[in-house]
């Protein structure tokens, strides 16, 4: 893949802003937030708990709905689509990696992998699956149920599963926050991969320096604002710029 | 503790309704019954006490040993006795009575009641003091010729007769056409229990039922002062042999025991209802909250942590179970004071006139609803409370679910499989060893065989939801592959939810067998046994055909052979045996009795003759020329000659001739006339319609017909048991309905997932839909082969009683596969859209 492609506008926010609640319980999670992922990039959004980087996560990725502003993913507004048109959009054009909980228990590794696919009743594309679950090591453990498999098993076939429908964009939520140190890493670097292997956008949401290195781009979110941002990231000098926000 | 349980029930109120809904309909089931027992016995003691008000003692023939519930039979005494009586100091006054079967036919030629109460017939009395049926003004006058009757207001009414009109009223001795001339009325109530009544004057009502010079009864007004009591001592002591003189006030509690024994079934039934109700009701109750403790573990093991010993986690789950069968009890009471309102309304409706009244709800029926309500629940709720108790503090703090420990697959395999032993076993001594009460061994085997099945259910689930999900993974996709996976996540739990189902269906199947079984025996019983072209018989089941009619039809030269046979019942040693009555000179050839030609010629010439069933000759002890002691009403100790032993016939054990019959009973309506053409059938059929057509209740019928109308009595009996144990289906949804609720609250991050990852609201609710019809096709399916079992068991017992067919109407098990299915879809509606509701986001939080 080249870098011609970073041109492509993958998502974009257009002064978001989402208020919970009413009144003086009233809390603004996102205040006003411009913000624009390129295509086939890596792109880690970072900020302390509250900071409202999981609730712009939901809302660019069709699970949540702004107070105001538009979230458009590709060049679709999601603000005026009903419950059925973004519940086929995150079908068809988004895959997702949660932090825990990512997998049905009942449903074997492969069936959780297709399971997207399966929903849609649409036929999966047997080489790039076998593809995916080649590159991530998985092809011994396609038969064994969730409860089989090791916490870093569990999220290599999340991130599968994200990936198998070939979606314009994959939003994973702190996808190596339950996992131990190796795990973790061996599943950010298969993101990686997959960024530059097969050109997939990747919007990331932690809180862990060192996840946040992976990326090409880090976003730096508090009280609902985007208040920094680093490109061609190290884990050092996210953690200064991480300092020099904190002071 | 107990406040803590109760908070705990108004945060979960509606599993707690559904939970509920059970034992309201088993309680109310229970009241029912006993509520319309007491109703009737209090209103029919006060219509009785009303209709004998002012007679204080009854002298009637002394009921014979053996009598087969033939009023007739009660017999009659010599006219002289009324002399005798009005003789006795005392009596103020006495007039004598008599009684008998007839048949009222209305204007559009029809016959007037006998499909229940009887059609009686009687003396009528001037003196309105001994009349228990009284003519208001304006409603006519008594009887003043042969030819003027009068007949009771509620038949009057029902069946547009009035003042003047001309009827026809058929007794033994045939057709007659009278006059009404009065309408009566039984003190407040216009009908007596239902029954048609014909009052004619005195020496027509005696020519009627062939009682010339002879009364069924005299009525007797005491003088002032003179007890009833002193009254039947003085009488009894010149009263001749055979008759007897009673309080008014016996002869009235004799006539509310026959009541009470006549509507007896309808009170086992409804406790059979509720018996079904309940238990399947405690299949639910059980389930439910073995549910509600496993979503409850961290809360209950937080008790644990605080302090509480297992025995008050125990007692809080139980105290919570109580509490719900309390209000449910209450709930179940006030409906089955409700439905036996219904009931009554009901029994009116077919014609049973049960006396207008208040219900009687007495404080016995409330506490046995209490009782059983919280009983029942309690014992249901006992083992999931226990497990409660098991829990250990520890699951409080661990994120994931720490479950108590589960008895091993073995316990459950052998407690299973021992509890379906010894249900079989008691099945089996109650069907085949003829203990003393057989049907509480086959009731108690078939309970202890649900909960076997019930208890081995699990072991069932996996291979039974893979075939049958397969279809639904091949046409359903993702949603097909989760429900088959859903219900097989928690074997126990789908196979506990379906066994509600299973018992429900299990008893419909077992019902459905039966009612085709015995249509098939009736079906092969009547085309094997009957020679003849046509058969006539009476719809009227106390009014039968008149001997004139025989000797109208064998005088048409369109036929061959007539003969007329009486079906009966008589005494042998302590018990009874069906007999048949027959012409020996035409019967053979029109109806298979077993006997051969040359049997019926010994039976013919020889006095006192009899042929004997093999079985009840070998039970009796008896062979060709021994004799055996019958009872019959009117000859207690008849000796019996012993002319033939006989295969076993559907029709009777016993044959005798007319006139042997004649002699020992008093009836003279004959049960059924078997005719064979003599040419043309067609030609045949009308010659017989044109004599038998004036005889409203008489019907012609070939063998076929005869098949038919018997088929349609059993369909319609099946179709109303079937309607009451639909029932027990409807709580078998409402426990898959508890049951999936219960689940989707624990499956709550996963279908946000699955909402997430694109599955759309319809496929949800879709997902939930077929898992509710893999419950519902498990739980029938199941039910189907242990109803299969029971019906198989049930038929090969009752070989003995001449059911001979054993068949499974697939056809109806076709349509109850069908009813699971939509059973399971519409037990889905609810939960299916809880499910399809749940807020993506929310569910997905993992905070």
């Amino acid at each position: 893949m080249t870098t011609t492609a970073t041109t492509r506008i993958a998502a974009r926010l257009v002064d978001a802003t989402k208020i919970y609640g009413e009144g003086t319980a009233a809390v603004t999670a996102l205040d006003g937030v411009d913000l624009a992922f390129e295509g086939a990039r890596f792109t880690a959004i970072m900020g302390p708990s509250g900071s409202g980087k999981s609730t712009l996560l939901h809302c660019v990725a069709g699970l949540d709905v702004l107070t105001s502003g538009e979230a458009y993913l590709g060049d679709t507004a999601l603000g005026s689509l009903s419950d059925r048109a973004l519940t086929l959009l995150r079908r068809e054009r988004v895959g997702f990696v949660f932090q825990a909980f990512n997998l049905i228990p009942t449903l074997t590794a492969a069936e959780n992998i297709l399971l997207p696919l399966l929903i849609a009743r649409r036929a999966p594309d047997r080489a790039w699956f076998d593809h995916i679950v080649d590159t991530l090591g998985l092809g011994h453990r396609l038969d064994h149920r969730p409860a089989e498999l090791s916490g870093g098993e569990r999220q290599r076939v999340a991130a599968a599963r994200a990936l198998v429908t070939r979606p314009e964009i994959v939003f994973a939520d702190e996808p190596s926050g339950n996992l131990d140190s190796r795990s973790g890493a061996e599943l950010l670097g298969f993101l990686r991969r997959a960024v530059d292997d097969f050109g997939q956008t990747i919007v990331m949401v932690t809180h862990d320096p060192a996840a946040a290195a992976y990326a090409d781009r880090v976003v730096f979110l508090d009280d609902g604002r985007v208040v920094d941002e680093l490109e061609g990231p190290t884990a050092e000098r996210i953690l200064d710029r991480m300092k020099s926000l904190g002071g | 503790m107990l406040r803590v349980a109760l908070t705990g029930l108004r945060a979960n109120k509606l599993r707690v309704a559904l939970t509920g809904v059970a034992i309201v309909v088993g309680v109310a089931f229970v009241t029912a019954s006993f509520v319309f027992t007491d109703t009737i016995e209090a209103r029919f003691e006060r219509l009785f006490s009303e209709a004998a008000r002012g007679v204080d003692v009854v002298v009637r023939p002394v009921r014979p040993e053996f009598t087969t519930g033939d009023p007739t039979e009660i017999g009659a005494f010599d006219a002289s006795v009324l002399e005798i009586v009005r003789a006795v100091s005392g009596v103020a006054k006495a007039e004598g009575g008599v009684s008998g079967f007839a048949q009222l036919v209305d204007h559009d030629g029809n016959p007037i009641g006998g499909q229940g109460p009887p059609t009686l017939g009687f003396a009528w009395i001037d003196d309105p003091d001994l009349n228990p049926m009284e003519i208001r003004p304006g409603n006519g006058r008594a009887p003043l010729a042969a030819d003027e009757i009068v007949v009771d207001s509620a038949t009057a009414s029902r069946h547009g007769l009035a003042l003047g009109d001309e009827v026809t009223v058929i007794t033994p001795q045939g057709l007659g056409r009278y006059r009404i001339v009065g309408i009566a009325d039984f003190g407040e109530e216009e009908s007596l229990a239902g029954a048609t009544v014909t009052g004619f004057r005195l020496d027509e009502a005696r020519r009627r039922f062939g009682l010339e010079g002879r009364f069924s009864e005299i009525s007797v007004v005491a003088e002032p002062g003179v007890p009833p009591a002193d009254l039947v001592a003085a009488l009894e002591a010149i009263l001749p042999d055979g008759v007897e003189a009673v309080t008014a006030e016996q002869a009235t509690a004799e006539q509310l025991a026959e009541i009470a024994d006549a509507l007896g079934f309808l009170n086992v039934a409804l406790l059979a209802f509720a018996g079904v109700a309940v238990f399947v009701g405690a299949f639910l109750i059980a389930n439910t909250f073995r549910i509600i403790v496993a979503q409850r573990t961290r809360e209950l093991a937080l008790y644990r942590t605080i302090g509480a010993t297992a025995a008050q986690v125990t007692r809080l789950v139980l105290v919570e179970a109580v509490a719900v069968a309390v209000v449910a009890a209450a709930v179940g009471i006030v409906g089955g004071v409700l439905l036996s309102e219904g009931l009554t309304t009901a029994m009116d409706a077919l014609g049973f006139a049960i006396p207008d009244g208040p219900l009687t709800l007495r404080a016995r029926t409330v506490v046995v609803g209490f009782a059983v309500g919280t009983i029942v629940t309690a014992a249901a709720a006992l083992l999931p409370a226990r497990r409660a108790g098991r829990i250990p503090p520890v699951a409080a703090l661990r994120l994931d679910a720490v479950r108590p420990p589960r008895r091993s697959l073995r316990d459950r395999a052998q407690g299973g499989g021992a509890l379906a032993a010894v249900g079989v076993a008691l099945l089996g001594i109650g069907l085949f060893a003829g203990p003393p009460n057989p049907l509480a061994f086959v009731g108690l085997g078939a309970a202890t065989l649900f909960v076997g099945i019930a208890v081995l259910g699990p072991f069932a689930v996996g291979p039974l939801t893979r075939a049958l999900g397969w279809p639904l993974v091949r046409w359903f996709g993702a949603a097909g592959l989760l429900a088959r996976e859903n219900t097989r996540r928690e074997p126990r739990r789908t196979a506990a939810t379906a066994s509600a189902l299973m018992v429900g269906v299990a008893l419909v199947v077992f019902v459905a067998i039966l009612a085709a079984s015995t249509k098939a025996t009736v079906r092969a019983s009547v085309l094997e046994t009957f020679g003849a072209d046509f058969t006539i018989t009476s719809a009227n089941f106390s009014a039968g055909i008149p001997r004139i009619v025989v000797e109208e039809l064998a005088a048409l030269p369109e036929l061959d052979v007539v003969s007329a046979v009486v079906f009966d019942v008589a005494g042998v040693g302590d018990d009874t045996a069906r007999l048949v009555a027959v012409d020996p000179k035409t019967i053979d050839g029109l109806v298979d009795l077993g006997t051969s030609g040359e049997v019926l010629a010994r039976l013919a010439t020889t006095p006192d003759g009899v042929a004997v069933a093999e079985p009840l000759a070998e039970r009796e002890g008896v062979g060709i020329g021994d004799t055996i002691t019958l009872a019959f009403p009117q000859l207690p100790d008849f000796p019996g000659r012993v002319v033939g032993i006989v295969e076993s016939s559907d029709l009777g054990e016993l044959v005798v001739t007319r006139a042997t019959y004649d002699r020992g009973y008093l009836n003279r309506f004959d049960s059924m006339v078997l005719a064979r053409a003599a040419g043309d059938l067609a030609e045949a059929r009308r010659a017989v319609e044109a004599v038998v057509d004036p005889y409203a209740n008489l019907r012609v019928q070939t063998k076929d017909e005869v098949v038919a109308d018997a088929e349609r009595q059993i369909d319609q009996l099946l179709a109303l048991v079937t309607g009451l144990l639909f029932l027990a289906v409807v709580v078998a949804i409402l426990g898959i309905t508890n049951t999936l609720a219960l689940s989707i609250i624990e499956r709550t991050r996963e279908i946000g997932l699955l909402r997430a990852v694109g599955m759309l609201r319809g496929q949800v609710r879709r997902m939930i839909r077929w898992e509710a019809v893999l419950i519902a096709l498990f739980g029938a399916l199941s039910g189907i082969a242990t109803g299969i079992l029971l019906g198989w068991a049930v038929v090969a017992a009752l070989r003995d009683q001449g059911l001979r067919s054993f068949a499974v109407p697939t056809g109806q098990l076709a349509v109850l596969v069908a009813v699971a299915v939509i059973a399971g879809i519409v037990s889905a509606v609810y939960p299916g859209r809880r499910a399809a509701r749940l807020d993506v986001l929310e569910a997905i939080a993992y905070e």
